[in-house]
Parts: C-alpha cells; sequence; structure tokens
C-alpha cells in the first residue's frame, strides 16, 4: 500500500527535500473549500 | 560504572536516541486534517512497545484565507454558495466525510459547525508551541470546530479554549490581539508553497519522506519504522 516513489521534478512542481510515499491513492486532501481524492474527482 | 568515572559515550548514541520528527501541515477547518491525526497517532501505537519517540510539530496551511469570520449560515449553505454545488451534492460530502471521521472514533456534527477563518487559530498554536502545548491545543481546537460546533475565529473563545489546555488565558488574548505569531503563520504557509504542497493535510517524516492525505494508520506505521530503522543502520 504505501510504496515508496521518488520525487522528480517532473512530478513535482516544486523542488523538496524529502522523497514521497505514495500510501493509499484514494486517500482524501483538503485544498480550498473543497477537499478531494487527488485524481483530481471534487469529493 | 561505579568508579564515578563516566563511560565513554558511542559516538552515534544522540542521533540513534533523537525522536523521529513529524512537520504536519494542516487546517483546523480541514476535516480530512483532523481524521489524518487520528490515523498517524493509530499508526504510533499500533507499533507497541516497538514505537519509536517522536517529536510532532504542527504547522499552519490556511485553506481559505478569504473567509470571514462570521458566517451567517451551515456549512451546506458556505459550500453551496462557494462551490456552486448543489444542497443535495454538499449533504452527500458531508455524510460521507462524517461516516469516515466516525470509523476514526471522531464524532462529526457538520449541522452546528461555524465556518470561520482560522487565521488566528494559527497564530494560538503557535503561541501554544512555544510552551509546549501545540498537541494538546491542536486537538482541542479540532475537537472544538467539528465535534463541539464552538467558534474558533473569535478571539474571546480561542483564549477559553485556550485556558483549558493549561495557557494563560491573558498572554494567550495578548498574543493573539497583538498578531505577533502572524509572521510565523505565514512563514509556515510560504514553507509550504516553496515544498509544492497544495493540499492538507500533509505530513513530512524526519525530513526525508512526504505523505499526503488523511493516509491509512498503515501507511504512518510503516513509514515511522523505515524511518526507525534508517536511523539506527
Amino acid at each position: 500500500m504505501s510504496e515508496l516513489t521518488e520525487t522528480t521534478a517532473t512530478d513535482a512542481p516544486a523542488p523538496a527535500p524529502f522523497a514521497m510515499i505514495a500510501g493509499d491513492a484514494s486517500a482524501m486532501v483538503c485544498e480550498g473549500d473543497v477537499c478531494y481524492i487527488p485524481a483530481p474527482s471534487v469529493e | 560504572m561505579g568508579l564515578g568515572i563516566p563511560e565513554p559515550m558511542h559516538p552515534f548514541a544522540l542521533i540513534v536516541s533523537e525522536p523521529i520528527k513529524i512537520d504536519i501541515w494542516s487546517d483546523i477547518a480541514c476535516p480530512w486534517c483532523y481524521i489524518g491525526k487520528r490515523h498517524l497517532e493509530e499508526g504510533i501505537t499500533s507499533l507497541g512497545d516497538d514505537a519509536p519517540d517522536v517529536e510532532i510539530t504542527y504547522h499552519s496551511f490556511e485553506l481559505a484565507p478569504d473567509t470571514p469570520i462570521d458566517f451567517e449560515g451551515s456549512e451546506v449553505d458556505f459550500l453551496a454558495k462557494h462551490k456552486g454545488l448543489p444542497a443535495e451534492r454538499v449533504h452527500e460530502m458531508l455524510d460521507h466525510v462524517t461516516g469516515v471521521a466516525a470509523n476514526a472514533g471522531l464524532d462529526y456534527h457538520f449541522d452546528t459547525l461555524q465556518h470561520t477563518k482560522t487565521l488566528k487559530a494559527h497564530e494560538l498554536l503557535h503561541f501554544a508551541k512555544q510552551l509546549g502545548r501545540q498537541l494538546e491545543l491542536s486537538e482541542r481546537l479540532f475537537r472544538a470546530y467539528f465535534t463541539e460546533g464552538r467558534h474558533v475565529g473569535r478571539v474571546d473563545e480561542l483564549v477559553e479554549l485556550a485556558t483549558e489546555v493549561g495557557l494563560d488565558a491573558d498572554e494567550a488574548r495578548e498574543a493573539l490581539e497583538s498578531s505577533r505569531f502572524a509572521g510565523a503563520v505565514q512563514a509556515d504557509i510560504a514553507q509550504a508553497q516553496a515544498y509544492g504542497i497544495n493540499g492538507v493535510p500533509f505530513f513530512v517524516i524526519d525530513g526525508k519522506y512526504g505523505v499526503s492525505g488523511a493516509q491509512p494508520s498503515e501507511v504512518f506505521a510503516q513509514a515511522i519504522t523505515q524511518v526507525a530503522g534508517e536511523k539506527a543502520a
């Protein structure tokens, strides 16, 4: 479930000093007034 | 030992014994941030005796800076008005979140929730951090907002909540009215932007791994275990 993937210049909008853990792709995040699965389908 | 002579310390002893730092960007008004908080806690607890020491720090992320402090209407009204979503659809969304929250042991009441600007709540979290009470205050603010329908945008209400976690009322009020932690809030937001963080919750584990969203507890447990192993290696 929690596959590790290296963050690269092609899949990250800004450089970050860490690698992203993919985890569960359906985990919800909130941005602005809405929360969604970063697929992105509005929840 | 026994001769009064300190044993030489292993050169890596201090490094190995350092707690794992977990930096969390979140907003009090973010339903998935409270759920993610619980999942993280469950993940740590699931490690039992093997759980390494962790040091959790909350960072500010203001989801909707244009939100008014006082909004007349329900959460459904707010989302329907701002997003143009049908009320029926908003109800479905909120029912879904409420169900997931219940599975995490949280009791959400969107019908009594008071939508508000969270800037002052973030300032208070920085004030509490300075005094070592940030984790307690974070939990208190989330519960006040999602479960109790408290107004976490008003100074008077925030001061009352601050005292409930052992903070001094006068000092908390001064911190809020002077806005002296506003710069710290903006610094957190700027750091999030620099990292490319667009949504919350967002977790950075020991500065090495990023975890986005309200991930299941197993993901947090696995990430923490991995970091602990790497630190001990």
